[in-house]
């Protein structure tokens, strides 16, 4: 019993530190989607340099949103802030909308066919469709 | 009679009312420079800087307002205060836009002629790491114009490419050097029409462009001279000297390589205006940084070489009665010939997640005249919101 006991809390902590070491951000798209995309196409898009899907970023206060754009973007936000001020003062693009949650995410591209977007890999379900684990 | 009038009056303005809540959204955006500067020594002039603190000579203030319409069509509005304009704003973008499709778009309206690598962004520090771009190469007589661009982005192989053209006119007050009377005047620049390319891969973007345009900049304080030239019968020197309609150009160069935490950029120049008085212009610039995190440093090496074509090859120099012109004229020249060097060390300290700390100094040289030789120290807040 002892043993046990000590064995499930062996494997929760496990799993706890697994979970916080692999917290991944996963790429979704809608269901309905069925293209293989590549990290160069993720970058491509939310650079708004590939216009045919509708990027959606989280709000910068979300700490996701510094990790996507280093590991999809490889830049740094104050990089990513500058780069599309370029494209807005000259009338050239503008951002991704922002959404505060994961929950929201999955809700705006769940409903829009060409939307992507990019959640915390725990929070994935069935509502929309992983593209690109990074 | 009167109750029917106030009826259709209410009416009408609760009309207006609900069709502007039913209108599309409308984004509110802007950036600000607030810059201070000073040169080192008591005579040293530079760039508008004195030996006294300056607030205002690159310090502005800009709120964008833009709505997208519905199919395709968006309109922006860019107003700018400018320090040194006394901060009386100015348009500088207001343009209706129209996406054809994904790849392009077409602007009317007054906008930003792409001359530069950073034109499009010119005023908007936060985007690059200088405070403002080289004064040196960007010092045209006017950035924006009233007309037409064209954006067109595609891929070919590896790289985006992105050609931008434009046809227009610009007619904006400018002041004359005080070698040419120093005051207002209202010069036209029509015709203008030219266009940039620009391709970019990963870590480098390459870019260039030529733009034309038919120049008149009414100079009085040349009326004498050329009216002497005129009555000796050189018709052809007083011509060279006026700028009436006289075709001009501008031919550019640009490189930027971004790897890493390393880059590297350059643009070179050429301005020729020829016959207009005004002096020809070769100019380039090489600027190299090293990112660190939050904070950049970066070393700027620029030259500026100005000069007019000699009016007086076909003058004899020892006819009496043409003495006091030929001087005049010699004088213009010798005035309007330049070598300038620079050479500006600066970092840029991203405290804030839109907002950064800008401290340069610049070395400045006068190779032909070393009383203007000038070391200017400057420090920026840059923002976007």
């Amino acid at each position: 019993m002892m043993i046990s006991n000590f064995l499930k809390a062996v494997v929760i902590a496990s799993l706890l530190v697994c979970s916080v070491a692999q917290a991944e951000i996963v790429v979704v798209v809608n269901n309905t989607n069925a293209a293989a995309l590549t990290k160069n196409d993720v970058s491509r898009i939310f650079l708004g340099k590939m216009k045919k899907y509708t990027p959606v970023n989280v709000s910068s206060s979300n700490a996701l949103r510094a990790d996507f754009n280093k590991k999809a973007l490889n830049k740094s936000s104050s990089q990513v802030k500058a780069y599309w001020s370029k494209l807005v003062f000259s009338g050239k693009g503008t951002p991704p909308k922002e959404f505060g949650s994961d929950a929201e995410i999955k809700a705006f591209v769940a409903s829009n066919p060409n939307a992507i977007g990019y959640i915390d890999s725990a929070s994935l379900d069935g509502t929309v469709k992983a593209a690109l684990t990074l | 009679m009167k109750h029917t009038t106030l009826k259709s009056f209410c009416a009408g303005i609760s009309l207006l009312v609900a069709t502007s809540s039913h209108a599309a959204d409308i984004d509110f955006s802007g950036f600000a420079t607030i810059a201070a500067g000073t040169t080192t020594a008591s005579e040293e002039q530079y760039l508008g800087y004195g030996n006294d603190f300056d607030f205002n000579q690159d310090s502005l203030f800009a709120l964008q307002t833009s709505s997208n319409l519905e199919n395709g069509f968006s309109v922006t509005a860019q107003l700018i205060a400018r320090g040194r304009d006394d901060w009386s704003p100015a348009f500088e973008w207001a343009f209706l836009g129209y996406e054809v499709n994904n790849n392009w778009k077409i602007l009317a309206g007054r906008q930003r002629a792409p001359f530069f690598m950073y034109s499009d962004f010119l005023d908007v520090s936060y985007a690059y790491h200088w405070i403002s771009p080289p004064a040196g190469v960007y010092n045209l007589a006017f950035d924006s114009f009233d007309g037409i661009g064209s954006i067109y982005s595609s891929q070919l192989g590896e790289f985006d490419s992105t050609f931008h053209a434009v046809v227009g006119r610009n007619q904006d007050k400018i002041t004359l050097p005080a070698s040419a009377g120093g005051v207002e005047v209202k010069p036209d620049f029509k015709n203008l029409v030219g266009a940039s390319w620009t391709l970019n891969r990963d870590w480098l973007t390459l870019r260039g462009g030529y733009f034309q345009a038919d120049m008149t900049i009414p100079v009085a304080a040349l009326d004498g001279l050329t009216g002497g030239w005129n009555a000796s019968g050189f018709g052809n020197i007083a011509e060279a000297l006026k700028a009436e309609e006289d075709k001009v150009w501008f031919a550019e160069l640009g490189f930027q390589i971004d790897y890493d935490d390393i880059f590297v950029i350059g643009e070179f120049t050429r301005l020729d205006l020829k016959d207009t008085g005004f002096s020809n212009d070769d100019s380039f610039y090489i600027s190299i940084g090293k990112r660190f995190d939050d904070i950049s440093i970066h070393v700027t090496y620029g030259a500026d070489d100005d000069e007019l074509e000699n009016l007086l090859a076909n003058v004899p120099s020892n006819v009496t009665a043409l003495a006091p012109l030929y001087a005049v004229t010699q004088g213009i020249i010798a005035n309007e010939k330049r070598e300038e060097r620079y050479v500006t060390a600066g970092l840029k300290w991203d405290f804030h997640p839109v907002a950064s700390f800008k401290l340069e100094v610049t070395q400045f040289e006068d190779n032909l005249d070393n009383q203007q030789d000038a070391t200017l120290v400057k420090a920026a807040l840059v923002t976007v919101f």
